[in-house]
């Protein structure tokens, strides 16, 4: 499959200080990637020179195999870009706001009707059209704020950021309308704080720190590669205090030729590159011990302890 | 493209209640409310309350007489209200107080040996006094040529010879210069429009800031939109919007206080300039400031300072010299002044041609600077 977006060694300073210092990656035509980061780690950076709002200090950026600098003005027509904020005249109905976005996009006349009827209704709005944008929801302005980057059709889409502060009912409505692009062919580029968003939407990621691509490729590689299994044990004993008020609980025996357990939940973890092992050793240990055991599983990797063992903090610290 | 950033701004402007406030009913209202104070638009007489106690064909001949000057309607007191007449002029709630004593017409017909008088009771410090005792003296002027005419008829002088021992030696021959009187109707009318076409700048201001800080500008670059389109088309709006609001006070002004506009070639000419100065240095404003407080800083000197500077608020011939030269400096003395050469002395386009190039002189400075600033104003709002 072809590339939409190729980006290699993209740099950026912004009066000297580096927001972004070699970041690289590739995203599949028809694909929905997740860029993954904390705060100020380049995400937007790179998403507004992909859109043509900035240029890079050096890096080879493109877009649908053409060079992004020497070919800008056809790559906006290809490109529809949602930014973080919420950027709609709040007096204007929704209707009116599509109209002006649009026509900035070329489209007109009866044409431009029979589009924003589209992509209302592909954003669940279309009953309030005629509705001030000030008397929306968070999540409603959300919606026609992404529905005003897909009035030209683009072929890429750039959403930065596109469902902080709203509601699940609006964050339902963005996920079924990407999942809807994606089956016609338009390729998703999605940053975002929230790794369930990038595991249930994206099939391919990167994870950016510091300005430069810590970890990237499909999510079950990235997990595969980066994220430690774990193997995670349940007591029955300290349910039984906590029931009688009590503070009894006891540490359990580290399964031999492992870590120390560390607390998780309300049972015990320990991370390891051999779980079936782990189990054995842990089941065995505690048997020897007579610890009732009430659970004892595998627990799969996720983005989260991705990250975690990558930058050493949690995405919503930073 | 740049049409269509116009209209998108229009239908903003139309939902914001405000801007007609700002740009339409203030300037109406101050239009109404110093053409008031600064009186001549309608039923402004000064009112002199008298007490008539001779009650003679002599004094109500006076008073008739005093009555039929221009500028003062006379008000009958019962003697019984003098004392409270007094009170009130001490009190600065009247002028004056005219009393017609008793014995009036006897001194008028010279019978009693005594000379006629009145008694003009007044506030010295009320600017209506002097103009009042003119006036009296006047009536006096003609009673006493009325008197020697009759001395003369019965010494038995022609009517011809009467005529010429009374015409004065002296005739002022007027010729006015202008096609109209100036009044404060020709100051306040294009005076409060001139002002308030500056006032469009706040405006501006707001949505060039507002769109560079909400990211508008920043997404607008992402489509088809030019950034020398997005200028374009933010003037053009404001453009037309001092446009409209220029003809809607002018015609106020017309048709409410029968202001004569006079050539209205040369007024549209100057209507265009104007606007096209006042929005040209607001999009230098807008492209100068860093934020909507300091935009506001800037257009309240602006528009106050040149309104004071440029005569919007009263004539400049009323300033000192230095002050004179220095309202050479703002737009609005130029606008003004072109305003009044053609409603009130009845110029045409050529004869405003001098203040019409000033206007276009402060327009080009405003759009240069506002394009070499622009550059500027798009890589803050993208970065």
């Amino acid at each position: 499959m072809s590339k939409a977006i190729t980006i290699a060694g993209l740099a950026k300073s912004y009066e000297g200080k580096p927001a972004l210092r070699n970041i690289g990656f590739e995203v599949r035509e028809g694909s929905c990637f997740g860029l993954l980061g904390p705060n100020g780690a380049g995400k937007s950076t790179t998403m507004k020179i992909l859109s043509g709002l900035l240029d890079p200090d050096r890096g080879d950026v493109r877009v649908m195999g053409k060079e992004l600098r020497r070919n800008a003005a056809e790559i906006r027509e290809k490109i529809g870009y949602v930014p973080q904020s919420i950027t709609l005249y709040e007096k204007l109905s929704a209707y009116d706001n599509l109209v002006f976005f649009g026509e900035m996009y070329g489209v007109r006349g009866g044409e431009l009707k029979r589009r924003i009827a589209d992509v209302l209704g592909r954003v669940g709005l279309a009953d309030r059209a005629k509705d001030a944008v000030s008397s929306f929801s968070g999540g409603m302005k959300r919606r026609v704020n992404i529905a005003a980057a897909l009035l030209h059709r683009p072929r890429v889409l750039i959403m930065d950021e596109p469902t902080v502060g709203i509601d699940p009912q609006s964050r339902n409505h963005i996920f079924e309308m990407i999942r809807s692009l994606q089956k016609e062919g338009v390729t998703v580029l999605y940053s975002t704080h929230y790794m369930e968003e990038v595991e249930s939407l994206c099939d391919e990621l990167a994870i950016i720190d510091h300005g430069e691509v810590i970890a990237s490729g499909g999510l079950g590689e990235v997990l595969d590669r980066f994220g430690s299994q774990a193997v995670y044990l349940e007591l029955n004993g300290p349910q039984e205090s906590q029931a009688q008020g009590q503070e009894q609980e006891q540490e359990p025996p580290a399964p031999a030729g492992f870590d120390r357990p560390e607390r998780k939940d309300r049972g015990w973890i320990v991370r390891t590159n051999s779980p079936l092992e782990a189990i054995a050793a842990w089941a065995e240990a505690c048997k020897a011990k007579s610890l009732p055991v009430k659970q004892l599983e595998i627990v799969r990797p996720s983005l989260e302890t991705v990250f975690l063992s990558l930058t050493g903090t949690t995405l919503r610290d930073t | 493209m740049a049409l269509s950033i116009a209209v998108k701004e229009w239908k903003l402007l139309l939902k914001e209640k405000g801007t007609f406030f700002w740009l339409l009913l203030m300037p109406v209202l101050f239009i109404v409310l110093f053409g008031s104070v600064l009186g001549n638009l309608g039923g402004s007489d000064v009112s002199v309350p008298y007490i008539d106690l001779d009650k003679s064909a002599a004094s109500q001949s006076f008073l008739q007489a005093l009555g039929e000057k221009s500028g003062y309607k006379l008000v009958e007191k019962n003697p019984g209200e003098r004392d409270d007449q007094l009170s009130r002029i001490r009190d600065g709630k009247e002028a004056a107080l005219l009393v017609v004593p008793q014995g009036f017409a006897n001194g008028v017909s010279g019978q009693g040996g005594e000379q006629a008088s009145v008694e003009l009771y007044s506030d010295p410090t009320s600017q209506t006094v002097a103009p009042l005792k003119a006036a009296i003296e006047n009536v006096a002027g003609g009673m006493r040529e009325s008197k020697i005419e009759g001395a003369l008829m019965a010494a038995g002088e022609t009517g011809e010879q009467l005529q010429a021992a009374l015409a004065s030696p002296l005739r002022i021959d007027d010729k006015p210069q202008v096609a109209s009187a100036g009044n404060a109707v020709t100051q306040v009318v294009p005076g409060y429009t001139v002002m308030f076409v500056f006032f469009v700048i706040i405006s501006m201001i707001r949505r060039f800031i507002g769109d560079k800080t909400t990211g508008m500008t920043a997404r607008l670059r992402t489509t088809r939109m030019t950034p020398i389109g997005y200028l374009l088309g933010m003037w053009l709006a404001y453009l037309v919007v001092a446009l409209a609001q220029c003809s809607v006070l002018l015609a106020f002004g017309h048709f409410a206080y029968d202001v004569q506009l006079g050539d209205l070639g040369a007024i549209a000419a100057l209507v265009i300039t104007l606007a096209v100065c006042g929005t040209g240095i607001g999009l230098a404003i807008c492209m100068l400031v860093r934020g909507e407080n300091q935009g506001m800083a800037f257009t309240q000197l602006l528009t106050m300072g040149g309104a004071v500077l440029g005569g919007l608020w009263f004539p400049v011939e009323y300033m000192p010299k230095a002050m004179k030269t220095v309202s050479h400096f703002v737009p609005q003395y130029w606008a003004q002044k072109a305003f009044q050469d053609i409603m009130v002395r009845g110029d045409h386009l050529a004869g405003i041609l001098p203040s019409l190039a000033a206007l276009a002189a402060f327009a080009a400075a405003g759009l240069l600077v506002a394009l070499l600033r622009f550059r500027g104003f798009m890589k803050s709002a993208l970065d």
